[in-house]
């Protein structure tokens, strides 16, 4: 059987319309390459190619302006044994040129064929990105200003393994779409048409001209790029295997040191009231939100439920950054603050976006950098000079030392407690630096918190 | 066993549970870390992941992946879901199934990348050209978005239609204790394959409901997929009765879905004459404000709604049921109230709007609930 199911004649293309002779050729190239129609996926773009799909007898997937592109790079990676042929025109290659462009640099083996007549054929003649300068259209009526583009020089540029241009009315076409359907890599083929409605009428088009075009354009015909690339696809997918409840396979669970099993019992120093809410506010770079993580896993593994929101700018090395660290017997629902128990502020950027430090309960404890100058407050003060602890645990591990102090000073955990459960439970690259920071908030308890 | 994880890594967990194994995404704030993980996720080999050029072709890819058998997701916020539009409607056209994920933050525009918000709960609806119906569910933690990915795959599979699942910013990066051991999840879906002893007609369908049977590209049977109005052969037709009975089922198999797709958690108090109808991130505020409420004495129900499309009109009806108000705290400008209103007409409905980034705390909710009620012993505390 025949990969094209219709002759020329039966196609809905106005007569004389390239499309007809490209489609019949494609037909050809693909018979002569023996496939089973099976193995061979046509993805057609919009425009008057884009309703070519029905004419062939493999599988066809006809979708949205500019994105088929995008399609056959889908198809092509779920099943790289497939022969996947793009059918496109100018103005597909206009609206999706960003996919032309990343699918080719992406070297996904598909094969691209632009049916290129200058025009919008099926919306009445309007110019396209390839209307050559002085081509008039529905939309030029005075001749087009813009350059053309150079669809080829683009795709060469983007990493497009073969690269080729022809006319529809060449007697190579055979061979160049034969070419194109075998080169290993993305490949693309620009055939150059007549668009007999609109842009061959309108602008005296015929075939000797479309060479003369060529040559002035400086849009030579011909094989531009046949450098093999990569190999025409990437292994398919193994089919999804049912993975066991909570599905981690690599990577997403909570991070390196998150998945330390619910102790059941009583942990012997672990104190912890039914609801204990926490804010830590620094700056970015400060590891805040780290250090609220590290205590948080800590505390999920003596079996409590911990919830972190934290808030921040979008740039993660500059401005604020806070955490809030929920502590609690029961659920937490409600992942807002109500009435903090402990507040840590370490610099200038988290005093500021805290908020008022005077509507704070007498009952809060609250450690603040001694360099900052900080509003009358009901909570109790702790002013922690910072600079011996940075020598003890650098910088980037002060806020865990700051929280470890608050939990321990609060009477919550003693520091038996924490120092047995971190070091059962922290994993990872910062383990040491972690449990060193640890340490180094212990010595700083004892210290009494004096009112403001 | 009790983990610490965000509801973005919750997304992942849940997405690989349900046998995800295509995922193609654009970064964006606050949900790049979903696209992160999932190709950590697939360096076994087991699914393919694809950083793409922007959301256009991102979902392109996952419509096209998934008619060849795979089980595609994508992640963005409401920037990127703008650019998934055109390509929702043709994964609907061609009944793909898809899940998308959108992880909201404060818009319109760019917004605040990392601020919260949760206004595309009417947008994720009417997202795309047609109008047609789909399923569209909410996450109110990280458990629930764990839930509700897995879910949205079984859906997706079962009904051959693009899902789109909500979380927002301070659900995405927000980490909770979570044990997603003895989770009710929904049975494990597939799509109907079509029997291999017949030619293929791929929109067939004996019933307007009826989704019709899959056959994967690159099968042996010929498959025919297109964005054109199409006959039950995947033809372009200009016949009428076949362009209604195609647009016709779009709706349908939706419609005859949506009291099974019903996801709610209903705790009513017969005697209550207030309802409180949570979504999203105010849900928790809520179950703590009706908690503290109860304790003074005061008598309240609450509707949590999971899947806010097909809107679960039954369970709004029967939640408010003798209530006089209704009171719909949100994210946004009070999109999801007007959407109450229509299913609770003579009922007062009253929207409890917040879209300044910050959270609706429970003590607000309790001091409206108390107004409404003409004055109730509001339990003490200083704030919040």
């Amino acid at each position: 059987m025949s990969m094209v199911t219709a002759t020329r004649q039966e196609m809905m293309y106005c007569p004389g319309c390239s499309h007809a002779a490209v489609l019949e050729q494609l037909g050809a190239a693909l018979d002569r390459l023996g496939l089973p129609p099976e193995q061979v996926c046509l993805v057609s773009d919009i425009g008057c190619i884009g309703t070519a799909d029905r004419y062939f007898a493999c599988h066809t997937f006809h979708g949205l302006h500019g994105r088929s592109i995008t399609y056959a790079e889908a198809i092509k990676r779920c099943r790289p044994d497939l022969l996947v042929v793009v059918l496109i025109g100018d103005g597909g290659c206009g609206i999706g040129t960003a996919h032309l462009v990343h699918t080719a640099r992406r070297g996904v083996g598909i094969k691209v064929f632009v049916c290129n007549n200058f025009n919008f054929g099926m919306t009445g003649g309007q110019h396209s990105p390839t209307t050559p300068a002085g081509g008039v259209t529905a939309t030029t009526p005075t001749g087009a200003g813009d350059r053309p583009l150079d669809v080829c020089q683009l795709v060469i540029a983007s990493g497009g393994a073969f690269v080729a241009r022809c006319s529809a009315l060449d007697r190579n076409l055979p061979e160049m779409i034969d070419a194109t359907l075998r080169a290993p890599g993305f490949a693309l083929l620009d055939i150059w048409e007549l668009c007999v409605a609109y842009y061959m009428p309108t602008n005296k088009l015929n075939p000797p001209k479309l060479v003369e075009m060529s040559r002035e354009l400086g849009m030579p015909f011909g094989i531009l790029k046949n450098e093999p690339g990569r190999t025409d696809g990437q292994p398919a997918a193994r089919p999804a295997a049912d993975v066991p409840a909570g599905g981690s396979r690599i990577g997403p669970s909570g991070g390196e040191h998150s998945r330390a099993p619910a102790r059941a019992g009583v942990i012997p120093g672990l104190r912890w009231p039914p609801r204990v809410e926490i804010a830590l506010a620094g700056s970015a770079g400060e590891r805040i939100r780290s250090a609220a993580g590290v205590i948080g896993e800590i505390l999920v593994a003596a079996g409590l439920q911990v919830a972190q929101l934290d808030d921040y700018p979008i740039t993660v090395r500059k401005g604020f950054s806070l955490s809030n660290l929920i502590v609690a017997q029961q659920p937490i629902r409600y992942t807002g603050l109500r009435t903090p128990e402990l507040v840590i502020i370490q610099s200038e950027d988290g005093l500021r976006r805290f908020g008022s430090l005077a509507e704070l309960s007498p009952e809060t404890l609250l450690i603040v950098n001694d360099e900052l100058t900080w509003e009358s407050t009901p909570a109790r003060v702790l002013p922690v000079t910072l600079a011996p602890l940075i020598r003890q645990v650098e910088r980037a591990n002060v806020a865990l030392a700051l929280l470890t102090c608050g939990l321990i000073q609060c009477g919550w955990i003693t520091a038996e407690a924490l120092r047995n459960l971190a070091g059962a439970t922290l994993k990872g690259r910062f383990r040491e630096a972690n449990l060193r920071a640890i340490e180094a908030g212990m010595r700083l308890v004892s210290v009494p918190a004096a009112r403001a | 066993m009790a983990e610490f994880i965000t509801g973005n890594q919750a997304v992942v967990r849940g997405a690989l549970r349900a046998g995800c194994n295509y995922i193609a995404g654009y970064p964006i704030t606050p949900a790049s870390s979903i696209l992160n993980d999932m190709i950590r996720a697939f360096a076994d080999g087991r699914g393919i992941a694809v950083q793409v050029e922007d959301e256009i072709a991102a979902m392109g890819q996952c419509v096209a992946a998934a008619m060849c058998g795979a089980r595609p997701m994508t992640a963005t916020s409401g920037p990127g879901l703008s650019l998934l539009s055109e390509n929702i409607g043709f994964a609907q056209m061609v009944e793909a199934p898809v899940v998308i994920v959108d992880c909201q933050r404060m818009g319109p525009a760019t917004g605040g990348a990392t601020t919260t918000g949760e206004g595309d709960v009417l947008f994720a609806r009417h997202v795309t050209a047609g109008g047609y119906p789909l399923p569209v569910l909410a996450a109110t933690d990280a458990l629930s978005a764990y839930r509700l990915t897995y879910n949205a795959f079984q859906i997706a599979e079962e009904l051959r239609t693009p899902v789109i699942v909500l979380l927002s910013k301070d659900i995405s990066s927000t980490r909770q204790t979570v044990d997603l051991e003895n989770v009710p999840l929904l049975p494990a879906r597939q799509r109907r394959p079509a029997p291999p002893d017949r030619p293929f007609r791929p929109y067939e369908v004996a019933q307007l409901a009826e989704v019709p049977a899959f056959a994967p590209i690159g099968g042996p049977q010929r498959v025919r997929v297109t964005g054109s109005i199409h006959d039950a052969c995947g033809l372009l037709t200009t016949d009428r009765r076949e362009i209604e009975r195609k647009l016709a089922h779009l709706n349908a198999k939706i419609a005859a879905a949506a009291e099974r797709l019903e996801d709610v958690d209903a705790d009513i108090d017969p005697q209550a004459h207030i309802l409180v109808v949570s979504y999203g991130l105010p849900d928790g505020a809520v179950r703590d404000a009706v908690d503290e409420l109860r304790a003074t004495g005061a008598r309240v129900s609450r509707l949590t709604i999971y899947s806010l499309w097909p809107v679960p009109q039954r369970a709004i009806r029967a939640a408010a049921e003798g209530v006089r108000h209704v009171l719909v705290p949100e994210l946004n400008i009070g999109l999801y109230a007007d959407v109450v209103r229509q299913v609770l007409p003579g009922v007062h409905i009253e929207s409890l709007a917040r879209y300044d980034g910050g959270l609706i705390a429970p003590r607000t909710i309790r001091e409206r609930v108390c107004s409404l009620l003409d004055g109730c012993n509001a339990p003490g505390g200083h704030s919040a």
